[in-house]
């Protein structure tokens, strides 16, 4: 490294010790990263990066207004400081009963592989490895990408809490092509157990198979939406609609219904910070103690993500749900790892339109549910095989709608981001065909 | 160690301010701040690329050092890349009507409070508003002696509204952002705006998907050069093979109504005085009279694929500089509004963006808009909500048949391969013979 290495801990000391003469308190968060990748350009390495970083992240409260700053220059942490007193002056006060002590977080959450080691061969490797899985079809490569990273963090606050936490990431992705037949996959983890090879073979599976695809009539027909698909409909609609915030600011379709039953009585969704995903931790952004929190139970609406000043705002309990999401990275409420849970079956028995991805799932309306998308890799499913692909097709709903009529949820979860979740079969879809 | 065969440095620091206002409440407002570098060197192969924060006052004994780790890196690397020649010069940046420095937090707090006041109008039940300001002073030098510095500021806002009648809900969101200074005094309409929508399309009905004559207004249409032809136009996704359209200049892939441009000249949002390579920005016709006529590149992509001009790199703070679109629009026809509205006959106007997407290997888009009218013997008709619109590249470029002279640009931010840049679109209305309509109801 180039970089001056940085004393961590008497840092953030002297921005604690100079923010309590400000302020009632002062939380701090500095993190640092190391990643290298490489990227392919078709079958061969095109580039090689290094990406070095890091970054403070400074709030203060004084007499309920809270403030925050943010600066990559730890040398500067006098004027973020000033930033986050300055910001806290402007905003609106409101009822706060302190951050959080130091509690006692017994065990560890599986976040750090000592065998993750940022380095180029290894990377290679991983690239080598893609392109290997995708000779084992007929397809043309765009081109790809593989990257491990190593990063450490600190949240400290003036009540005492200290955390400290190392983290590694490895991630891998390859485009591959077929005519105007195109294919994509990916994985992210924490630990060196992705399986590259695998990665490469089912982009170039989906690019082989989508090739020559047939229409299908417009109408209403059984969708199976993989893991890939339903994370990106789920976290444009169903994260932001679970939020306190939104339920609070009259921006959630699911304000008012705790109690009801919202989604189908095969459906759980809760955030389990403790499992195997990437966002495991065993304290929030805000310095509480993460644990299980139960959303909705057999379809029933049971509770939504708080942190601190959402809950003292509104007089609810904070269910250590805080993120960086925040402008400048600062805490705002989120998902750990999202699971979609519920009784497992058999999803691709009988006949249905399968569906790998979507074009446009972000355009989804995030206050109604309803969304209109283009489909990618449609194909034909039936007896757990792929039949005849689609040639294009889109599928247009309201996704609450969908959720509380799930036909069946299938056996295999995928982390995908911080939702962990099998592939879904909804039944009556309606389908635009060509 | 051997020399690079080229090297670039682009330094960019700043401030970001925010001010976020929920339901009347200042949520939070404030600076935070970014120093980032991106050091690239050419191997004797391909590109090594470092990412440094907190570059300022390095010494050059450290960033000799960093070209070196660059150069190490490249190594690695197995594709032999070139970089073609391009003219190099800096454009003046605009000069900010009034430099939001000039105006305090709490002014513009008591402004966007205003606008977000003005939304709350009968029915509506929640409002937001936001306004964001981010200051970059970027330094860029490279091996060739090219050394340029700029500063330039770009902010704006935007509302959203939220109307809710039993237990229904309706959005209607208005924004507009901008280099040319505070754009927050008087806007209390934007606000309003929104929150008229909102409650309109409370009574608004779902369209039954199909195939059906559109008309997109200035701001869809605007993306729909975007997404279906921009991105697929991005010399980097020609070079590796996943574009649609890669190998056809020269070919009449569109209706003869149809000059599609990129021009990060121009003084709207996507604006650069000079590309992330140093190179010369101008304006370059992606699709002139429907004949394809030139990708957008940057030096590599340029010296690899041809057809086209460099100047279109791009790169946010701390990321490496790639291929991509600033202010993309269609070019204005001779026809009115009017008159595309009355050639359309049945069909569909539709109206604002919630954004899209787009497979340029596939050649397959797909765009939503925020709301539209049913067109009934040239007519509007009923309001209607929730309606997306997807097509083929190839096929959808023909079945543009008219265009209006309505031009207007709208501004938005556009992500790929991680990086979102601000950027701007636009558009006269357009009419789309047998698009292909999303949409779940009946109507």
């Amino acid at each position: 490294m180039v970089t001056v290495q940085l004393e961590i801990a008497p840092l953030v000391d002297a921005i604690l010790r100079a923010g309590e003469k400000a302020a009632d308190e002062v939380e701090v968060y500095y993190a640092e990263s190391r990643s290298v990748g490489v990227d392919l350009k078709r079958t061969i390495i095109g580039e090689a990066h290094e990406t070095r970083a890091r970054g403070i992240m400074i709030r203060t409260v004084a007499d309920g207004h809270i403030g925050t700053s943010s600066t990559d220059d730890p040398a500067r942490w006098q004027a973020c400081l000033d930033a986050a007193l300055a910001s806290g002056r402007l905003a609106t006060a409101q009822e706060w009963h302190g951050l959080p002590g130091p509690a006692r977080l017994p065990g560890e959450v599986p976040v750090f592989d000592p065998a993750v080691v940022p380095g180029v061969e290894a990377a290679r490797r991983l690239a080598a490895d893609l392109l290997l899985g995708a000779a084992e079809h007929d397809a043309g490569v765009i081109g790809g990408s593989a990257s491990l990273s190593l990063s450490e963090s600190v949240l400290a606050n003036s009540s005492g809490v200290y955390y400290t936490r190392q983290k590694t990431g490895v991630g891998a992705s390859l485009e591959a092509i077929r005519g105007t037949s195109t294919g994509y996959e990916f994985d992210r983890s924490c630990f060196l157990d992705i399986d590259a090879v695998d990665i490469g073979r089912s982009a170039a599976f989906l690019a082989c198979h989508s090739a020559n695809g047939k229409d299908v009539a417009t109408g209403s027909f059984a969708v199976i939406l993989s893991p890939v698909a339903l994370a990106q409909l789920i976290g444009h609609v169903v994260v932001p609609a679970l939020s306190g915030r939104n339920v609070h600011a009259g921006r959630s379709w699911l304000a008012g219904k705790i109690g009801e039953q919202c989604m189908g009585e095969v459906l759980s969704l809760y955030d389990d910070p403790h499992t195997r995903g990437l966002g495991s931790t065993l304290w929030d952004a805000e310095g509480m103690p993460a644990r299980r929190i139960d959303f909705v139970e057999h379809g029933v609406l049971c509770g939504f993500a708080y942190d601190l000043k959402t809950a003292y705002r509104y007089g609810e309990e904070s269910t250590a749900s805080a993120v960086r999401s925040g402008p400048g990275g600062s805490p705002g409420i989120g998902m750990h790892n999202l699971v979609v849970d519920g009784p497992r079956g058999t999803v691709d028995e009988e006949r249905a339109i399968w569906v790998h991805d979507l074009v446009g799932a972000h355009t989804a309306n995030p206050v109604t549910g309803d969304f209109s998308v283009e489909l990618s890799n449609p194909s034909w499913k039936e007896g757990g095989a792929f039949g005849e692909p689609i040639r294009s097709a889109m599928l247009a709903g309201n996704l609450f709608d969908m959720l509380a009529a799930i036909e069946v949820l299938g056996e295999v979860p995928r982390i995908i981001g911080t939702v962990i979740l099998p592939p879904v079969r909804f039944n009556n879809q309606q389908i635009i065909g060509k | 160690m051997a020399e690079a065969r080229y090297y670039d440095i682009r330094h960019v620091s700043g401030q970001v301010t925010h001010i976020d206002i929920d339901n009347g409440v200042i949520e939070s407002a404030g600076t935070s701040f970014f120093d980032k570098a991106v050091v690239r060197a050419l191997g004797e192969t391909g590109w090594g690329v470092i990412a440094i924060d907190n570059f300022s006052g390095r010494s050059q004994a450290v960033i000799e050092t960093v070209l070196q780790d660059a150069l190490r890196l490249a190594r690695a690397t197995e594709e032999k890349v070139s970089l073609a020649d391009a003219p190099s010069r800096i454009l003046p940046v605009p000069a900010p009507a009034l430099d939001p420095r000039d105006v305090s937090l709490e002014e513009k707090q008591a402004m966007l409070a205003g606008i977000e006041a003005a939304a709350k109008v009968p029915g509506v039940t929640s409002t937001r508003g936001r306004y964001t300001e981010e200051i970059n002073s970027v330094r860029f030098e490279d091996a060739s002696g090219h050394e340029y510095t700029y500063e330039i500021t770009r902010c704006g806002f935007s509302v959203l509204a939220v109307a809710r009648k039993g237990g229904f809900l309706q959005m209607g969101r208005e924004s507009e952002h901008t280099i040319r200074g505070l754009n927050l005094a008087h806007r209390e309409e934007m606000g309003r705006t929104a929150g008229e929508r909102a409650v309109a399309l409370l009574d608004a009905a779902t369209v039954r998907g199909g195939t059906m004559d559109a008309v997109l207004d200035p701001e869809l249409a605007g993306v729909f050069a975007h997404e279906a032809i921009g991105h697929a136009s991005e010399g980097d996704i020609i070079k590796e093979g996943g574009s649609v359209i890669g190998g056809r200049i020269g070919e009449q892939i569109g209706n003869a109504v149809l000059t599609i441009v990129d021009d990060p000249t121009m003084p709207e949002f996507g604006f650069e005085p000079v590309d992330a390579e140093g190179v010369a920005v101008a304006r370059t016709e992606i699709i002139k009279n429907g004949v394809l006529t030139s990708f957008l590149h940057n030096r590599e992509t340029l010296a690899a694929v041809g057809g086209g001009a460099a100047g279109h790199a791009r790169g946010v703070a701390g990321d490496p500089p790639i291929v991509r679109m600033s202010n993309t629009f269609i070019e204005n026809g001779d026809a009115t509004a009017d008159e595309v509205i009355e050639a359309c006959g049945t069909g569909i106007l539709l109206r604002g963006s919630r954004g899209g997407q787009v497979d340029p290997g596939r050649g397959v888009f797909q765009f939503n808009a925020e709301y539209g009218y049913l067109v009934r013997d040239g007519e509007l008709r009923d309001l209607v909500r929730d309606v997306s619109l997807t097509g083929e590249i190839l096929a959808t470029l023909h079945t543009i048949e008219l265009c209006a002279d309505d031009r207007r640009m709208h501004q938005g931010f556009c992500g790929k391969s991680g990086q979102s840049v601000p950027v701007s679109d636009g558009s006269p209305h357009v009419l789309l013979r047998s698009a292909v309509v999303g949409g779940h109801g009946a109507a």
